[in-house]
């Protein structure tokens, strides 16, 4: 880059171990145009399988299923209780319990499957839609939230956030959608954001048939999955789309222009670092300066952020994506709308999901349980 | 586009009634001013009261002021159980009421409620208030109570490297304030600074300043009226008012201790407090930012029921661990 460094703000010594982790097991190599597909390998052979991501999880199902998209079919993988009549009061999961935090889950390569294996292993976790479904008819109708997983939006596929979906059911009884949804450079531009608005337009068609009420849908991810969540919520309202009742934007990836301070300081270091960053925006928008960019791609880019549904904003202090969260937290609250902002001093990117047992981690988890008890109006908004 | 059409970010349901309680009540107004100071006017418990059944020893004290000037009293709460050897970590509490109301014994309640959380002493200052006095009377005041509390560790059992500065409202920006006097003065090195929904803006110039025009527990008349009694009215809007008086004029925030900052997204000082974080990230320093979405001025001490507050208190616990590890 042509200016210099600036000082970054100093990591949590908590959380440096953990840090350490991620840099070696998710990015051993720094991520430019020519490493995107050995980046791509790399995150697929840690990612757990569906089968992997689900043992010890018996009070949820997964079923596979299929949108119609713009670019053709999206795949699609349903989690929610096992048990037809489970609602969030009965949950006796804390929120506290690093199991069950909504984060991405750390991946254990002891778990993790190489990509080849995953499709097989995932017939294991499948369940055949409409079985088991007597009494659907009687129970209340369940959240449901649309789990958009993280990656640069070149990286990953929706299993890296089945973690994050698993929580939602065991916590909150909440019906969780992963979607599969295109990445750049192949998919450039809108594309992915489009496959993530379709997702939730087949989430809102099948609202009676999965039981789920379309008062409390929510879209929520990590990272790249933060800023899809924030363009499926200005689609949404620009395009007359279902309602959200909220939008869970995790250290999210909004702002191609890479102008802040926090990119200007996480230039080298830590992880997803600014190089990573250019790297992965010039892949959806092709070459700088970025021209007739998306405000569905890259949500900063969007002149008016009113009338969005209720943001929830969590980001690291020590960490590229800081700056571009607070101002997307400062734009809606100017125009009058609902966003909650947590920044984690010392953070680096995705901390909580990759250090769940750090004090900052544990107090994220407790910040984030309490906004999903109040956006779904479970139980008095007390954690379980 | 005017800022003054903007609307307000809705206050959570379970603030409202506050806020609509807060509307039948008079505006705060130079006249009003005295009625709404001192241990008799406080609409929150005593500590006394607060007390009853927990093993927390309050002491009430006479310290030195500043050169020249009167002394001060403070307010000391131990742990009953303190052995005499041993030093815990220290809160010095500023309390709020816009640098112009409000008494030490208000803040009883969020004392006690963090020694039941954390075993530490806490020491809770009392400070001359404008427009009687004026800047620099308050802001020399509370850093001389901070210069004597870390002087005199050892006789309160406190571990002088572990006092965090703290405060609501003035209060908190008076925590920044003398942050900013210990850095500048190299004074005694504080642990943290607690600043929560800190006054520290004089200028009014941000979006949430005239959102909260007329609305919420602490409004923007009523802030504007505080900062004319505290820097007079030549000063009381101005880009050049010290920065121990209102924090965000300071030029530089490189080399303070570790902040964190609590706001509600439904008031007055949001932007300004976002802006303080912000400034101290950009410099490299240590700042946690926590901006609950629909929370009013003070909802805390308002609110205390209310999930907000309930998730704001873990927050705040989560950060002193951290701080006290």
């Amino acid at each position: 880059m042509s200016e210099s460094r600036l000082a970054p703000c100093p990591y949590d010594p908590q959380l440096l171990d953990a840090l350490g982790w991620f840099k070696s097991t998710f990015e051993p190599i720094p991520l430019l145009p020519h490493t995107i597909a050995e980046n791509r390998a790399i995150l697929a052979g840690i990612t757990p399988c569906l089968a992997a991501s689900l043992e010890g999880h018996d009070g949820v199902r997964s079923s596979e299923r299929v949108a119609a998209g713009p670019r053709g079919e999206i795949a699609l993988t349903v989690l929610e209780p096992a048990d037809v009549s489970f609602t969030a009061d009965l949950a006796t999961h804390s929120a506290a319990d690093p199991a069950n935090r909504s984060s991405p889950a750390p991946a254990n390569p002891a778990t993790a499957a190489p990509a080849e294996a995953r499709s097989a292993a995932l017939r294991e976790g499948d369940v055949a839609p409409g079985s088991g479904r007597a009494g659907v008819g009687q129970s209340p109708p369940r959240p449901a939230v649309l789990v958009i997983h993280g990656g640069g939006l070149v990286l990953g596929d929706r299993f890296f956030a089945a973690g994050e979906g698993i929580g939602l059911v065991e916590r909150y009884g909440a019906v969780a959608v992963l979607v599969e949804y295109r990445l750049a450079p192949e998919f450039p531009g809108s594309a992915p954001v489009e496959d993530c608005y379709a997702a939730l337009q087949w989430l809102a068609a099948n609202a009676g048939e999965l039981n789920v009420d379309p008062d409390r849908m929510v879209v929520s991810g990590f990272s790249a999955g933060g800023g899809l969540s924030a363009g499926v919520a200005l689609m949404a309202r620009d395009l007359g789309g279902p309602a959200l009742a909220g939008q869970l934007l995790g250290c999210p990836m909004l702002d191609d222009r890479d102008e802040s301070d926090s990119t200007r300081q996480y230039d080298g270091i830590g992880v997803w670092d600014r190089t990573n960053n250019r790297t992965a925006w010039d892949a959806v928008l092709g070459e700088r300066p970025h021209r007739n960019v998306s405000r569905y791609a890259a949500p900063s880019r969007a002149a008016d952020l009113s009338g969005l549904p209720p943001a929830f904003i969590d980001v690291g202090g020590a960490e590229v994506f800081r700056d571009e969260a607070v101002e997307y937290a400062s734009r809606i609250w100017a125009t009058g709308g609902s966003a909650e902002l947590h920044v984690w001093d010392g953070g680096f990117h995705g901390f909580a999901g990759f250090a769940p047992q750090a004090q900052a981690s544990l107090a994220s988890a407790v910040a984030t349980d309490s906004w999903w008890r109040r956006v779904l109006k479970l139980d008095g908004g007390k954690a379980a | 586009m005017s800022l003054q059409t903007q609307p307000p970010v809705p206050f959570d349901p379970q603030i409202q009634p506050v806020v609509d309680f807060m509307a039948t009540q008079p505006p705060m107004s130079r006249e009003s001013i005295a009625a709404s100071r001192g241990v008799t006017a406080s609409p929150f418990p005593s500590a006394e009261e607060l007390v009853k059944g927990l093993p927390i020893t309050i002491t009430e004290r006479v310290i030195p002021g500043p050169e020249g000037a009167p002394d001060l009293e403070i307010t000391v709460l131990s742990p009953s159980d303190l052995g005499a050897d041993e030093r815990l970590p220290a809160l010095y509490n500023i309390h709020g009421g816009g640098m112009v109301v409000g008494h030490r014994s208000w803040e009883s309640g969020r004392l006690v409620d963090l020694m039941t959380r954390h075993r530490v002493v806490c020491v809770n200052v009392e400070y001359r208030l404008a427009p009687e006095d004026p800047f620099p009377a308050g802001a020399e005041d509370v850093y001389a109570g901070f210069v004597w509390t870390h002087a005199n560790a050892a006789e309160l059992c406190v571990d002088a490297s572990k006092i965090v500065v703290m405060g609501g409202s003035a209060g908190g920006g008076f925590s920044a304030a003398i942050a900013l006097m210990a850095r500048d003065r190299r004074g005694p090195i504080m642990a943290g600074q607690l600043l929560l929904c800190p006054m520290i803006d004089n200028t009014g110039s941000t979006v949430s300043a005239q959102q909260y025009r007329g609305l919420g527990t602490w409004t923007r008349e009523a802030n504007d009226l505080s900062w004319a009694c505290v820097l007079g009215e030549e000063l009381a809007f101005s880009e050049d008012a010290p920065a121990y008086a209102a924090p965000s004029r300071a030029d530089d925030l490189s080399g303070l201790p570790p902040a964190f900052i609590e706001v509600g997204a439904a008031e007055t000082f949001r932007d300004e407090d976002v802006e303080y974080a912000s400034r101290i990230w950009a410099v490299g320093g240590q700042a946690e930012l926590h901006v609950w979405d629909g929370g009013c001025h003070g909802f805390d001490m308002y609110a205390p029921d209310a999930i907000i507050t309930q998730a704001a208190l873990d927050s705040r616990d989560s950060w002193l661990r951290r701080i006290f590890a």
